[in-house]
């Protein structure tokens, strides 16, 4: 899988962040960190709890705003202004317009109670893309069936499994369009006999060669989907890598005292 | 026999009586604006608490402390007046030449072109504001807990999908909000309801005025006493048909949760 594309390097930065420092009160959750993934680059990110992995994630579009440091999606620039704990979006209709290219799935889906499976799909396509319904509607059960889940279009989320839910928050993601896919744990809050449905989608998005940044705690499945990992130590990257250096070749003692702890778990 | 069917059927369709029957609708309509607006002061109120800014949380907070604890006969008293009051002196700014202002200290309103004559139908709005402003803050208080109740996750999704701030607050956050509130909301109503008894304090020529009326001794100089003191059989009716507007509210409520509760309450689906 990594070796079969080519290095990064000549590719298009998707998601370039710069510096990113995060405060909450006196807990300095990150400590100046940077990382750029490339068109068509699946990046993992790992490490223990409460190293900041998904403050990092969150950042990304802006749902945590850092103190310092910058994030850039597709060569631009998102606007923040103020510094320090006053540091907040500068631009709302930029936000917007970035978030709406962001498909980010959550630990816990965060799916809208109150809409049907495909009422989820079709919101943001709707409501903040502006796009023609009956294009948007076509897409959404394309995607549902995409994810394995078109039986349950007309579904309330509190119907399906958590494993379907989960699908359908991929789906309600893929059908933005978006130029990067964020993955908050997406299986943790699954029983293991439901997270391989799951994994097998986000797999299937991986060999698409889709822009994907993802955290996780399976290594096993950051091995196998990941072209980099990143393992974020205490609020800074300690090491990164291809799955084969990280994994094959642990330079840190600390990852590899994490690997251990992992594997064992 | 049909001599006496007769008798009590021209009895209860004679002028007064439908005059009484007629009044029912300021008691509906009271109750029905007021209880919309008590809803939409509801939603403002709780959304100004809500607020990131500071003196629109304190507008939102001091509204629905302040007003809850004030008597909803003393608030139904004093808002008409005030606000009757209000106009015609902003009028007479206008209209009265400043020396019939300078001395008519005394009368009120300082000069004639600036009288504000007050009928039902002004009556009945204001009554109707009144009872919205009041029960509003209860309202308020109901709405913004219920918010509150909304899992934060979904609101987080939403804004993460590039949702705007009123996007994410009517689409997400309102209208989730209502499974929580219904039941409060229904506490409310039912106050509201109670309080559309208080009509009369206003001139309003409401259902319990005209039972009052009706039900005192009859006498007509040429057919004598048609009854003694019956009122406690026109406030009788009266219990009535609040009873049956607490039984049908509480099946409109009942289907309103269904459809709110739709995916959201197990029981709903
Ligand atoms: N909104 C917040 N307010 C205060 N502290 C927070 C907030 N969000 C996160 N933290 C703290 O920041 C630290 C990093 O949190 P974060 O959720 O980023 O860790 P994580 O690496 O994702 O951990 P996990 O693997 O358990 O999900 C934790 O100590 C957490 O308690
Ligand atoms: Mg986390």
């Amino acid at each position: 899988m990594a070796q079969s594309k080519p290095a990064g390097a000549a590719k298009w930065p998707v998601v370039a962040i710069h510096d990113l420092h995060k405060s909450f009160g006196d807990l300095e959750v990150l400590k100046g960190i940077s990382f750029t993934a490339r068109e068509g680059e699946v990046i993992s990110l790992i490490g223990s709890s409460g190293s900041g992995k998904s403050t990092l994630l969150r950042c990304i579009n802006m749902l945590e705003v850092p103190d310092q440091g910058n994030v850039a999606i597709d060569g631009e620039e998102i606007e923040l202004r103020g510094s320090g704990k006053r540091r907040h979006i500068g631009n709302e209709d930029q936000i917007r317009r970035i978030r709406s290219e962001l498909g980010m799935v959550f630990q816990s889906f965060n799916l809208w109670a109150h809409m049907t499976i495909l009422e989820n799909v079709m919101e943001a396509p709707l409501i903040v893309q502006r796009r023609a319904r009956a294009e948007v509607e076509a897409e959404a059960l394309a995607m549902l069936d995409k994810v394995g889940i078109g039986a349950k279009a007309s579904n309330y989320p509190s119907q399906l499994s958590g494993g379907q839910q989960q699908r359908a928050a991929i789906a309600r993601a893929l059908c933005i369009n978006p130029r990067v896919m964020l993955f908050d744990e997406p299986t943790s809050a699954l029983d293991p006999e439901l997270e391989v449905e799951v994994l097998r989608v986000i797999k299937l998005l991986a060999d698409e060669g889709r822009t994907m940044v993802l955290v996780t705690h399976d290594m096993e499945f950051a091995r196998s989907v990941s072209d980099r990992v990143i393992f974020l130590h205490q609020g800074l990257i300690e090491e990164e890598g291809t799955p084969d250096q990280v994994f094959g070749a642990t330079k840190s003692a600390r990852l590899r005292q994490f690997l251990n702890a992992a594997s064992h778990a | 026999m049909t001599d006496d069917i007769a008798y009590w059927f021209s009895y209860l369709t004679n002028g007064k009586h439908l005059t009484w029957y007629a009044s029912f609708q300021f008691t509906i309509f009271a109750a029905l604006a007021g209880g919309t607006l008590a809803v939409v002061f509801g939603l403002i109120g709780a959304t100004l608490k809500n607020s990131r800014f500071f003196p629109l949380r304190l507008i939102g907070t001091t509204y629905s402390s302040i007003v809850r604890g004030v008597p909803d006969v003393l608030f139904f008293l004093f808002f008409p007046l005030a606000f009757e009051q209000a106009v015609e002196w902003l009028v007479a700014t206008q209209v009265c030449s400043p020396e019939a202002i300078a001395v008519q200290t005394a009368a009120w309103p300082p000069c004639k072109e600036a009288n504000w004559f007050l009928g039902t139908p002004e009556y009945l709005i204001l009554a109707s504001v009144s009872l919205g402003l009041v029960y509003g803050a209860f309202a308020t208080n109901v709405i913004h807990g219920a918010l509150r109740s909304v899992p934060h996750g979904q609101l987080e999704a939403a804004r993460a999908y590039g949702m705007s701030a009123a996007q994410v607050l009517w689409r997400v956050h309102i209208r989730q909000m209502w499974v929580y509130a219904l039941p409060g909301l229904s506490n409310v109503w039912m106050l509201i309801v109670k309080a559309t008894s208080l009509l009369s304090l206003l001139q309003i020529a409401d259902i319990v005025l005209w039972a009052d009326r009706l039900g005192a001794p009859n006498f007509l100089p040429t057919v004598g006493l048609v009854h003694e003191d019956w009122r406690w059989r026109y406030y009788l009716v009266l219990f009535v048909f609040y009873i049956l507007v607490t039984l049908i509210s509480e099946k409109a409520f009942n289907a309103i949760m269904r459809r709110a509760g739709r995916g959201i309450l197990s029981e709903a689906q």
